[in-house]
């Protein structure tokens, strides 16, 4: 029976495995997520970085493209929908902005007002809409694999007291909320701030909520303080704690992205992959290092996808195919 | 050589002519498990914060205290942060990282230890205190005694040699309480740190201490083993306040005026009453003797209500869930209350007697069902009618109510949209404070008083809404035995005024001697409701200590003093 329906399950799960992966989002279960911060960080600091200074359409296609899968598969297929619909919008209010206020290039459609609306100034408004969006979708995905404990982390090295001002505003910002929701409580039993009440009443009660919280607040950060000095704070040589291990996985993963990073990097900035809206379009025409550059940076953003699409279909293999 | 050691010790704050300690000698021994009790303002907190150098409460203090032979506030930085523990009573407060892992090595931080070796202690003590399944989780995600078990452990994780605590169990309820307890009494035996913590809840710590001390307006009453506190409390003219606070078994005992070696545990207690009763002769269950009538007034119980008065509170098959997607909070939950009766609600953690209480307030909506009080339907439309001198409820933190900076223009607060005189608005805030008994608090800031004072403050401001129902969520947190009375008491007199009171508790004993009527919920509905005797007297494992103790010869008896009674009746 248990062998039956262990077969079972490994069957139906081989047969959509691949699809569902892109339907529910791995989010913090991606292969990607377990790399160090460091690696994670350059990883995407070099996608997003080049990003930022990309205006060729081949490689705005492939942000574009590269960001919708992987935030798909980090976010399941709802992602998708969101995307392509942020995608859309901005291309078109992009398009049209830039279309009729800007009106350089040579390639005249037609005339509006007597004001020149030309293709270049369309095409480099639907450019700058493609770079924006792939930002943003990278930028979605960034958050996801980046948690708040691996920016605390990274910044605790640079700047420890930074990293401990951090991690205690993400303890106390939900602490206030609660606090708050039990002050309105407290307030709406004595019949303040209720449905009926008048605006100016409202908004009095407000903002004595606030009052109450801020004065409750400071109370108990008094005993936040003692119980910090109780325990050493302020003591010479504060070291800072994480859970984090560098392994060779790691050691490894860093010095491909370095690799490519620096190769896209250097790609871009010797203009390789430039190109000019105006006046008229001009491409450089493509050399060994347009390739080469097109080449290392494709595989910086199928990087994290395939490290997460490796890590699943290792799982799977693992626990469904013995 | 003794850990500690207050030699002539007196102390008074800052500004104030008042000794809160007067002339304190006490020694504790290393490995030594050591509870301090007293009344709240008896000046427990102040002698705990004497150990810590940086906790130590501004003033004058006079004579020494040491710390292994060394003066505390000689003592280096270092060596007091590490080896002496000190834990809070808000479980909140004392956190300050989001995730459990950094806050359990925040300590080690601060002494600057490498990551290698923070990890490795970090992992013991998660080990010990068997947090693995939640080590990773974010605070917020936390029950109030993991917060706490976290902030004990995030200080043991450091090695100190005394650990020292107060009130420590105040904000918890009685189960997470218990566990606390335990894990204290684990590190005590397993470990050896010496503890010395204060506490308002004998009856679990008192097996487990090896020595009680007792405090008294500033000063030591006593300092001796359990068994011989709890006869010391219970002999003499009259009672000390804190007798209130001796376990059941403790109280049975001296009731039955019992000699030699007092009972702790309810273990104790069964095998101490069987011996007594058998040399008696009674052997077997009792049955009552004597009409209803006369069993009441001898147990000095009030007659229940008669179940035939008006509803004030009904809530009928309602339904709720936080999320749509989420599981049911409440799952069909009934019930009706009658006018002028005292209702608690009873049960576990988490099985939705909170969100029942919101429901009645309409603090949520019900998807499915609904509520009224007082005739009013509960619904959003009907808000002011309902909170106008109908319904109020008392918030769990006192703190939620607090806006002036004396108790008394807090309850004049209260009156702010009230259309009366000053005088008479100044007559009926006098008359509050002196029901609340806090007239000599009167000009004090809210965030001054004592927990219990503060609860009392945050009461008086919502009665002076002349609320006829009121609602309470775990009124008796944190009062300690003496306080509770007192509150018993003012709720009393309110219901003799007609006031209904409807409460969500867990303190079974409280509700057991005072309550009109008990619900048991679990599971998102209500599963039996009854008076306190019934009710008590049918559940075997979810009933009072004192119950336990004698339910094989007295099933209906549910609190001490009708303990107490019916034995004295059998032996006769």
């Amino acid at each position: 029976m248990v062998l039956y329906l262990y077969g079972r399950r490994r069957a139906w799960d081989m047969d959509v495995g691949e699809y569902r992966m892109f339907q529910d989002g791995l989010g913090e279960q991606a292969e990607f997520f377990s790399y160090h911060p460091l690696v994670n960080l350059s990883c995407f600091g070099f996608i997003i970085g080049v990003a930022m200074f990309s205006t060729h359409p081949l490689f705005l296609a492939l942000i574009l493209l590269a960001g919708s899968m992987y935030s798909a598969l980090l976010k399941g297929r709802r992602a998708w929908r969101t995307n392509v619909g942020m995608i859309l919008f901005m291309m078109v209010f992009m398009t049209l902005i830039n279309g009729l206020f800007t009106h350089n290039g040579v390639t005249v459609l037609f005339y509006l007002n007597q004001n020149r609306v030309t293709l270049e100034a369309l095409l480099f408004g639907m450019a700058s809409a493609a770079l924006l969006a792939g930002v943003i979708i990278w930028l979605g995905c960034f958050q996801i694999i980046m948690s708040s404990d691996k920016f605390i982390y990274l910044f605790g090295r640079v700047v420890p007291i930074l990293a401990m001002t951090l991690s205690m505003v993400f303890r106390f910002l939900p602490l206030f909320k609660a606090r708050f929701t039990e002050i309105h409580n407290g307030q709406k039993c004595m019949g303040r701030n209720i449905s009926g009440s008048s605006w100016i009443g409202r908004i009095r009660s407000f903002f004595k909520e606030v009052s109450i919280l801020i004065a409750w607040s400071l109370e108990a950060s008094i005993e936040t303080s003692d119980s910090m000095e109780a325990r050493g704070y302020g003591l010479r040589g504060r070291t800072s704690f994480h859970l984090y291990r560098f392994s060779r996985r790691d050691a490894v993963a860093l010095a491909v992205i370095g690799l490519l990073g620096v190769l896209s990097v250097t790609g871009c900035a010797m203009g390789k992959t430039a190109i000019y809206y105006y006046p008229g379009i001009w491409i450089k025409a493509p050399d060994i290092w347009f390739f080469i550059t097109l080449a290392s940076y494709l595989a910086l953003l199928v990087l994290p996808m395939a490290i997460d699409i490796e890590g699943e279909r290792k799982w799977r293999q693992l626990y469904f195919e013995t | 050589m003794e850990a500690i050691v207050f030699r002539d010790v007196s102390f008074s704050y800052a500004g104030s002519e008042k000794k809160a300690l007067k002339k304190i000698n006490l020694a504790i021994h290393p490995s030594e498990f050591t509870v301090i009790c007293g009344r709240s303002g008896c000046g427990k907190s102040t002698l705990l914060r004497q150990l810590k150098k940086n906790l130590a409460p501004y003033g004058k203090l006079e004579g020494e205290v040491l710390y292994y032979g060394k003066e505390i506030q000689n003592l280096k930085e270092r060596e007091s942060a590490a080896e002496i523990g000190f834990v809070q009573q808000n479980p909140d407060n004392q956190i300050v990282t989001d995730k459990v892992w950094h806050e359990l090595a925040f300590g080690l931080e601060s002494l600057g230890l490498s990551n290698a070796a923070m990890k490795r202690k970090v992992a013991e003590m998660a080990s010990f205190f068997g947090m693995q399944n939640w080590f990773q989780k974010s605070i917020q995600e936390l029950s109030g005694g993991q917060k706490q078990l976290l902030n004990l452990a995030s200080i043991m994780v450091m090695q100190p040699k005394v650990l020292i605590l107060d009130e420590p169990t105040a904000q918890l309820d009685p189960i997470a309480a218990s566990d606390f307890l335990a894990t204290l009494q684990k590190i005590n035996r397993e470990l050896g740190t010496a503890i010395l913590l204060s506490e308002h809840r004998l009856e679990e710590i008192f097996p487990m201490v090896d020595r009680v001390v007792v405090m008294e307006e500033g000063s030591i009453l006593i300092h001796d083993t359990p068994r011989r506190t709890a006869q010391f409390l219970a002999a003499g003219e009259k009672q000390n306040p804190m007798f209130y606070g001796l376990p059941s078994v403790a109280k049975i005992f001296s009731l039955l005026k019992g000699k030699g070696e007092c009972p702790l545990s309810v273990r104790e207690g069964r095998l101490w009453l069987e011996h007594k009763l058998e040399k008696a002769g009674v052997t077997g269950k009792q049955t009552e003797k004597g009409s209803e009538k006369k069993r009441i007034a001898r147990q000095k119980r009030r007659p229940g209500t008669t179940g035939k008065g008006n509803t004030s509170i009904r809530i009928r098959d309602v339904w709720f869930r936080y999320q749509r997607a989420g599981a049911d909070i409440l799952k069909g939950v009934n019930l009706e209350v009658e006018e002028g009766e005292w209702f608690c609600v009873l049960g576990g953690n988490g099985v939705g007697k909170s969100t029942t209480l919101k429901a009645v307030a309409g603090l949520i909506q019900p998807y499915r069902g609904y509520t009224e009080v007082g005739g009013i339907r509960v619904e959003k439309k009907n808000q002011k009618q309902l909170f106008h001198k109908c319904l109020a409820m008392l918030p769990q933190s006192p703190q939620a109510v607090f806006t002036e900076i004396t108790a008394e223009e807090e309850l004049l607060e209260a009156l702010y949209h009230w259309p009366l005189s000053d005088k008479e608005k100044v007559r009926k805030v006098e008359d509050m404070l002196e029901l609340m008994e806090l007239d000599e608090l009167a000009k004090s800031h809210p965030y001054d008083l004592s927990g219990g004072e503060q609860q009392r403050l945050a009461l008086g401001k919502i009665l002076l809404q002349e609320p006829k129902i009121l609602l309470m969520d775990e009124p008796t947190k944190g009062l300690d035995p003496f306080f509770k009375r007192k509150l018993a008491d003012i709720l009393g007199k309110l219901q003799r005024r007609g006031v209904t009171i409807f409460m969500v508790s867990h303190d079974l004993e409280f509700c057991a001697e005072y309550a009109d009527r008990c619900a048991l919920f679990f599971d998102g509905e209500i599963v039996g409701v009854d008076t306190p005797v019934a009710f008590f007297s049918g559940n075997s494992f979810y009933t009072t200590v004192a119950n336990r103790v004698a339910r094989q010869w007295f099933p209906e008896a549910v609190i001490c003093e009708e303990v107490a009674g019916l034995c004295e009746e059998a032996m006769m």
